[in-house]
């Protein structure tokens, strides 16, 4: 990742996309002003304890539609809150470590940044005239992976692959997926690493429908999950995709398939949000379960056994699940859920506070002042 | 009865019967799935806006017209919605914890407790395109998505009803709302405004009809059970009361349905004479007391035999019926006139 070059470039460009916080916000964050980040030093500092966090919403115009997007990150000592207006075209992803990767598209470019939130600065890891609409960092972190599309059609151009530093290209990995009438046209492209970060799903989803493609960047090899009933991605662990059936709403079932044969496991009749989480004795789907006498979290492995209750939901709070799909995310321990309002990470601190919790033993741990907001960086 | 038959009336008689059929082998499509529990029959749901994520104007009257929709549509004793300032189910526009990556729209439900509802904003951007509702336009463009549908849509899953299973070629789109596949102007059901037949269908199976006099949706093909209820025996020439019973067949499939009196129906009482084979039309029986009954009385000066009958109606979603038939025996002639011939009289 070069940290010197990209800011003659892209400075600019960040100038730009800021000056869409001038349109008015009918959803929050007032007391997030612009941020203008410099140009990285060095490598991306440690998480450690101070883990980074992110949020992303929409920003309505004054006749409702969207106007733009605003990142706010932090970390999770309370500090480094800092928020970055960008194009209604936007995405935020991780955090890797200290790093949150926010990419932008302002019609005519696009532009994937990586955020060190610890650092309080920013890299450019990539631009490209095609769309780039999501991208996610290589476990090993000296790689950017992105899903193009074509500018003027929108048309899928695949998965392309980019070394971080001076010289690397971008160059294709994955091709295109076919169009199936079946799933109707693409909605959404998510990438979901497994928890091992040996394989990479590619998820392309239909109105209702998804059809996921596991992609082992070490070998090439692609397989694909295409079952017509099945929904949105939750995880990836042991050999496994855990998703959703698709539905549009929630309580919905969890299915666990086997990448390898298909076979499938139900994991959760009715499950509510839900996230796949690194124990100690393996993978676990961690779910909120719906119904009298209230919410409850549950778990369950992945092959359907060991399945727990893990008692009541907390008043107001809700299982945070994964940025892809809350718009919300913050690194968690192994082992640890995060529950907050409404499921996603506060920005206002009147509210109930979120909280860290165990999934083997229930232990709580409040995050309550983590996500305080300090002064905010301007 | 001995009397010279009506011919005329056989053949009118023989004529609904045959359109009645018809009618019956048109409706091959079913009902929506069931989605999870139900909420308590006739219950309000009332719902406000989610703090910070207020609709914009358009579609929040776009979302109360839903609502009045679902209401007024519904067919049934499934619950209603109504806005409410305070109202405890919290409906939100823009980026929602509960939406994931694709759809435009999406739900929570907690039934009989509660529900969420999101829709996406206005520009929202997913792979093909970005969204349009048709509501914040003056003149709606091609492609638009319709708020009101889209969020009828919403409120038919909250009421517990999962995507319509569509006919191979679609022909069936617009006998529901809530659908997988939601569609833009000016595709056919893009703005349709209120609950399709099959939708209909699942919620009475799922909350009953609103009374016995309601009408089954035509989606759905239930059976019913017609009985008649005669005196085994009449004295000559005074009257007698006939009753029939219309039910619909009690079975599980059913769900509530099953065993509903059915009231405000054209039940007729057919009558011959015992060991003759034709069947002739007494008439339509009036409605009995009880729910489901249907009454007639008759002077009857010779044996006869009854039966109701039924036809499948083509305007809701029931088969015709018989019943089996009773035979009253008319005593002997014992006071004032009577009649030289043998033969009974139905008068």
């Amino acid at each position: 990742m070069v940290r010197s070059a990209w800011i003659r470039r892209t400075g600019p460009g960040i100038v730009a996309l800021l000056a869409v916080g001038m349109l008015t916000s009918t959803t929050f964050g007032a007391r997030d002003h612009p941020w203008a980040p410099g140009a990285c030093a060095g490598p991306a500092g440690p998480a450690a304890a101070d883990d980074p966090w992110f949020r992303i919403d929409p920003i309505l115009g004054a006749t409702g539609g969207l106007a733009g997007q605003r990142l706010v990150v932090g970390r999770t000592s309370g500090t480094g809150r800092r928020a970055l207006e960008l194009a209604p075209e936007s995405f935020a992803a991780g955090p890797f470590g200290s790093v949150v990767l926010a990419g932008t598209d302002d019609g005519t470019g696009s532009q994937l940044l990586a955020l060190d939130v610890v650092a309080g600065c920013a890299t450019t890891v990539d631009t490209s005239t095609d769309i780039i609409r999501r991208a996610t960092l290589t476990p090993d972190r000296r790689g950017v992976v992105e899903f193009r599309l074509d500018r003027r059609t929108r048309a899928d151009l695949g998965i392309w692959v980019k070394p971080l530093g001076p010289d690397g290209a971008a160059t294709r990995a994955v091709a295109p997926i076919e169009l199936d009438e079946r799933f109707g046209r693409t909605w959404s492209t998510e990438l979901v690493w497994s928890q091992d970060g040996a394989d990479l799903a590619i998820q392309s989803c239909g109105e209702s429908a998804c059809r996921t493609r596991v992609f082992t960047p070490g070998t090439g090899r692609l397989r694909l999950v295409d079952g017509l009933d099945i929904g949105p991605a939750i995880g990836l662990a042991d050999g496994r995709l855990v998703a959703y059936l698709a539905c549009r709403g929630l309580p919905c079932p969890v299915v666990a398939v086997t990448i390898e044969d298909g076979t499938r496991c139900i994991l959760a009749a009715e499950a509510g949000p839900a996230v796949v989480v690194a124990t100690e004795h393996g993978p676990r789907l961690i779910h909120e379960r719906v119904g009298s006498p209230g919410r409850r979290l549950g778990s369950v492995a992945l092959d359907g056994g060991a399945d727990q209750d893990l008692g009541p939901m907390p008043t107001g709070l809700g299982l945070a699940v994964d940025g892809v799909r809350s718009g919300s995310a913050a690194t968690t321990p192994p082992g640890w859920v995060l529950l907050a309002p409404d499921g996603r990470l506060p920005l206002e601190t009147d509210g109930v506070a979120p909280v860290l919790r165990h999934v083997l033993d229930g232990r709580v741990s409040t995050l309550d002042p983590a996500l305080a907001i300090e002064e905010v960086t301007r | 009865m001995t009397r010279p038959l009506a011919r005329s009336l056989i053949i009118a008689v023989l004529a609904v019967t045959a359109a009645g059929a018809v009618a019956g082998s048109a409706l091959a499509h079913v009902p929506d799935p069931v989605l999870g529990k139900p909420f308590t029959q006739d219950q309000v749901l009332k719902f406000g806006w989610r703090s910070g994520a207020e609709p914009i104007a358009s579609v929040a009257a776009a979302i109360k017209a839903a609502a009045a929709d679902a209401t007024t549509t519904r067919g049934s004793r499934a619950a209603t919605f109504a806005y409410a300032a305070a109202g405890p189910n919290l409906i939100g526009y823009g980026s929602g914890a509960t939406c994931g990556v694709n759809g435009l729209a999406c739900f929570s439900r907690d039934a009989p407790n509660s529900f969420t509802m999101w829709l996406r904003e206005q520009g929202h951007v997913f792979d093909w395109g970005t969204l349009k509702w048709c509501q914040t336009y003056k003149v709606a463009p091609t492609g638009c998505y319709d708020v009101e549908t889209i969020s009828l849509d919403e409120f038919g899953h909250v009421e517990g009803l999962d995507h319509h299973v569509n006919l191979i070629d679609g022909s069936d789109y617009e006998d529901a709302v809530v659908q997988t596949y939601s569609r833009t102007k000016p595709k056919v059901g893009w703005n349709a405004h209120g609950f399709g037949v099959c939708d209909v269908a699942t919620l009475q199976l799922v909350y009953d009809v609103t009374s016995w006099a309601a009408k089954y949706s035509t989606c759905n093909l239930l059976d019913t059970t017609l009985t008649v209820l005669a005196p085994p025996t009449a004295a000559y020439g005074t009257a007698t009361t006939v009753t029939a019973t219309l039910k619909v067949s009690p079975a599980a499939s059913y769900q509530r349905l099953g065993g509903n009196p059915l009231s405000g129906r054209i039940v007729t009482l057919q009558a011959r004479a015992p060991g003759t084979t034709t069947w002739l039309s007494t008439g339509a029986m009036a409605s009995g007391a009880a729910s489901g009954t249907y009454v007639k009385t008759l002077t009857l000066t010779a044996d006869i035999q009854l039966r109701a009958v039924y036809l499948a109606p083509t305007d809701e979603g029931l088969t015709g019926s018989t019943s089996t038939s009773a035979t009253i025996d008319v005593g002997a002639c014992r006071v004032g006139l009577c009649p030289q011939s043998t033969g009974g009289s139905l008068q």
